[in-house]
């Protein structure tokens, strides 16, 4: 126990003292001196429940002198005529000692049952980093190093056409990889605090057409339905990182469905937020599955070959509530996944009318 | 092509990525000048008198930003920014800086290339760019202040036409918020970004076939906006 905690418990002790002092006096007339004493053990043993052994020994000290003083005959002093209120102050002084050190227990029980079980949540953390870095980073860093060995090496006796080929492949794992580190970078960056959002006025549909623009390539083997209406309210956020969150929904949809199903891409304005909707009609995840999505390093349990971290979900849900936002996943009657998320809507700022020219 | 022997300097300490862009460069005609530190990269721009400049942001030795001012001080070539960084602020504060435009690592060359070309035929034109924008589903005569949409004449407000002359200013290359608010709001709305937000949203619905995916009013998020006109 710290310094300060020690200090109240101090004060404890003398408060708690007193406070059985003057509960004795109004119990004298009428009850027994034992029955007083149980008052004060009272005291002792409420003090060396919350506090540590020095302050419950020194509560267990007081209770006795002052017991012995007020109210042990003689009164006044500290003699004792009677051999057997010897005894109560022994058991008194046991109780607190005995209460404080099984109390003192408990707390190191949980403090260490605490820590293991931040140790386990790091461990499993890092062993599912591990994971997936083997999986998300070897398969492409092997893709590179073999293409591009086949480009350095054999290059002369490629027709145009393979060698095209191998060159195209080393560029998209290489920017697989890449975004996956991004990725893991940023994660870290929101665990530990250090992202700031920056907060301005933006309008969704921008962000929206600027992450449909950036993930065309991505989002071409898919059909995508856009229902994101022009004229929605703005939305006082940090755009950048709403852009990451909204791209990293539709990547997930890309990358967990089958080619050539819908995904379909909804904003609309609710109840003073602003809900934006990525469908996917990829036959549903089982109920036990929507929110372990948003866990990190976490994949669909039933798909583990298909690449990505599990991240893009985690981080989407970390940067939303950065902006006092929700996300999760439902299921959808037509059998696939809705992953939803909320901005709240604050009054939007005025501006100026114009005329048109004539 | 005019631009096509064009000099273009390469200001990267990485010598892979500098190995690459002098490949891809030189593939397209340009002839490249490589410096491999920020110092370095200021005095070559002097010696060298590029037509146009490169600048990775993550230098050892200077901030890019630094080798930006310092060829803005007596240049006015265009100036490229690669930029490592996820972060908008530093491309914002690069491009404030007086660079003209940035690509974001990791790039493809295709992009990288679009760039150049667009930075390029800017310097050429001086600024200058045509008076009549022909976009997919519209015509608008910057000078002449009309507008066609399907052969229909359609009204633009004289903000939506002076924000559309800045973007065409600068077309194919991003303009910062600021710029933009500076210049067609007047210095004292830099601020007021939801002017920008509203503005761009009517100009889309009034000149893009469809507003929700724009092919010409482009935003770069947490940046600014860039016309694209087809090349």
């Amino acid at each position: 126990m710290d310094a300060k905690g020690n200090w109240a418990g101090y004060a404890w002790a003398v408060g708690a003292t007193g406070a059985c002092t003057l509960a004795g006096f109004a119990m004298a007339p009428r009850f027994d001196l034992v029955n007083i004493a149980m008052v004060y053990l009272l005291a002792v043993v409420f003090v060396a429940l919350r506090y540590s052994r020095g302050p419950a020994v020194a509560t267990a000290l007081l209770c006795v002198a002052t017991f012995d003083f007020t109210f042990v005959p003689p009164a006044g002093t500290f003699t004792v005529e009677d051999v057997q209120y010897v005894f109560t102050f022994a058991i008194m002084l046991a109780v607190g000692l005995v209460i404080s050190r099984l109390t003192e227990d408990a707390r190191a029980q949980a403090r260490e049952q605490a820590r293991l079980e931040i140790a386990a949540e790091t461990e499993r953390i890092r062993s599912a980093l591990l994971a997936s870095i083997s999986h998300d980073l070897r398969t492409p860093l092997a893709v590179v190093s073999g293409a591009s060995s086949s480009l350095a090496e054999g290059g002369e006796r490629l027709s145009g056409e393979e060698r095209t080929a191998l060159a195209r492949s080393v560029f998209e794992n290489a920017r697989e990889m890449s975004e996956h580190v991004a990725k893991v970078l940023q994660m870290t960056r929101l665990e530990t605090k250090a992202i700031e959002p920056d907060r301005d006025w933006a309008a969704l549909p921008e962000i929206a057409a600027s992450v449909l623009r950036r993930l065309s390539e991505r989002l071409a083997s898919h059909r995508l339905l856009v229902e994101v209406p022009h004229d929605l309210p703005l939305v006082r956020v940090d755009a950048a990182l709403i852009e990451q969150a909204l791209a990293n929904l539709l990547e997930n949809a890309a990358r967990h469905t089958p080619p050539g199903t819908v995904v379909r891409l909804r904003a609309q304005p609710r109840g003073g937020e602003l809900v934006v909707s990525v469908e996917d009609y990829g036959g549903g995840l089982p109920d036990a599955e929507l929110e372990r999505v948003f866990a990190k390093f976490q994949r669909g349990a039933t798909e583990p070959s298909v690449s990505g971290m599990g991240l893009g979900l985690s981080i989407c849900r970390a940067i939303v509530s950065l902006h006092g936002g929700r996300a999760w996943a439902e299921r959808i009657p037509e059998g696939g996944t809705a992953f939803r998320f909320t901005l709240p809507l604050e009054p939007a700022p005025s501006m100026p009318a114009e005329a048109t020219v004539p | 092509m005019a631009e096509a022997r064009a000099t273009i300097l390469v200001v990267e300490d990485e010598p892979e990525i500098r190995r690459f862009l002098r490949s891809s460069l030189g593939a397209e005609g340009y002839r490249v000048v490589e410096s491999a530190s920020g110092r370095r990269g200021s005095i070559d721009a002097q010696t060298h008198k590029p037509d146009m400049a490169i600048v990775d942001l993550g230098l050892p030795d200077v901030d890019g930003t630094e080798v930006i001012r310092h060829i803005r001080s007596w240049s006015a070539m265009p100036i490229l920014v690669l930029s490592a960084r996820t972060h908008e602020k530093s491309k914002v504060g690069a491009l404030d800086a007086g660079a003209d435009d940035y690509v974001t690592k990791p790039f493809g060359v295709g992009e990288l290339l679009a760039r150049v070309r667009a930075a390029l035929r800017h310097a050429v034109r001086g600024g200058s760019g045509g008076t009549v924008l022909e976009l997919e589903a519209a015509t608008v005569d910057l000078e002449r202040r009309r507008a066609t949409r399907g052969g229909e004449e359609i009204r633009l407000t004289p903000i939506e036409y002076r924000l559309l002359a800045c973007l065409a200013k600068h077309d194919g290359m991003v303009v910062t918020q600021r710029h933009l608010l500076a210049e067609v709001w007047g210095p004292t709305h830099v601020e007021d970004t939801h002017y920008l937000r509203i503005y761009m949203k009517q100009l889309r619905e009034k000149l893009e076939r469809d507003p929700v995916q724009p092919r010409h009013l482009i935003t770069e998020t947490g940046v600014g906006y860039r016309l694209m006109l087809d090349e």
